[in-house]
């Protein structure tokens, strides 16, 4: 029994969506675009749920 | 976790396999999803401050304004004369210069090299900090030579009744 390391593929590239949405907030936070701020910001927590269910959906699957 | 069963003792390279640590220091593929989901939960919460102190600034509530502070009356100011001021707080120097017939200027004063007190000196028509020669423009009080890098903080000024009030301090520009 081997398990897929999908998950991880997946869960790696949100990993590194965060950091550029953290770091382009944090950069419009700096320009003063606050509304880019707020998107980034939103991006950023809806990568959250994104991340648990992408780690629900395959922490079982098998090779 | 072959053969290791019914073999007592088993070989293990180390003297402490009587304890069960419960692999508590094993990362195994199921922990390490579980730390990336964590970590983008940790993302997310993080990038919430940076949000709110945005939303916080688009609704304008950064923009403070200080009660209003008479400098000066319009008749004791000559055209091209300075007169220094304390705005907002009783220790931050700032200085009001009279441009011409309507146009006022104002800044705090405090040099943005080592916070040195900036003069305005009239003959050069430039604002002088004296202690390293670092100048600036009286139009927009950006540096123009010497040490210092950033502009002074410009204070808003209103002209009622014939005298002179600051009204807030203007928000830093990078």
């Amino acid at each position: 029994m081997k398990r897929s390391y999908i998950g991880i593929v997946i869960l790696c590239f949100i990993l590194f969506l965060n950091i550029i949405f953290t770091q382009s907030m944090v950069h419009q936070f700096f320009y003063e675009n606050y509304v880019n701020t707020l998107i980034f910001m939103g991006l950023n927590l809806l990568l959250f749920p994104t991340a648990v269910i992408a780690y629900k959906k395959t922490i079982d699957v098998l090779e | 976790m072959s053969n290791k069963n019914n073999k007592i003792p088993f070989s293990e390279d180390n003297y402490t396999h009587n304890i069960n640590r419960l692999n508590e220091r094993k990362l195994d593929r199921r922990g390490f999803m579980k730390t990336l989901a964590g970590a983008a939960g940790v993302f997310a919460i993080s990038s919430i401050p940076w949000g709110a102190v945005a939303a916080k600034e688009l609704m304008g509530l950064g923009e403070k304004e200080y009660p209003h502070k008479k400098i000066a009356d319009v008749d004791e100011l000559p055209i091209g004369d300075a007169v220094e001021f304390k705005f907002p707080g009783a220790h931050d120097d700032a200085i009001l210069i009279r441009l011409s017939e309507n146009k006022y200027v104002a800044y705090q004063n405090a040099c943005t090299h080592l916070r040195c007190p900036v003069y305005w000196v009239k003959d050069q028509g430039e604002m002088i900090c004296p202690c390293h020669h670092g100048k600036f423009d009286v139009e927009t009080g950006s540096p123009t030579a010497g040490p210092p890098r950033r502009p002074l903080p410009e204070i808003e000024i209103k002209v009622k009744d014939s005298a002179i009030y600051a009204v807030k301090v203007k928000r830093y520009e990078a």
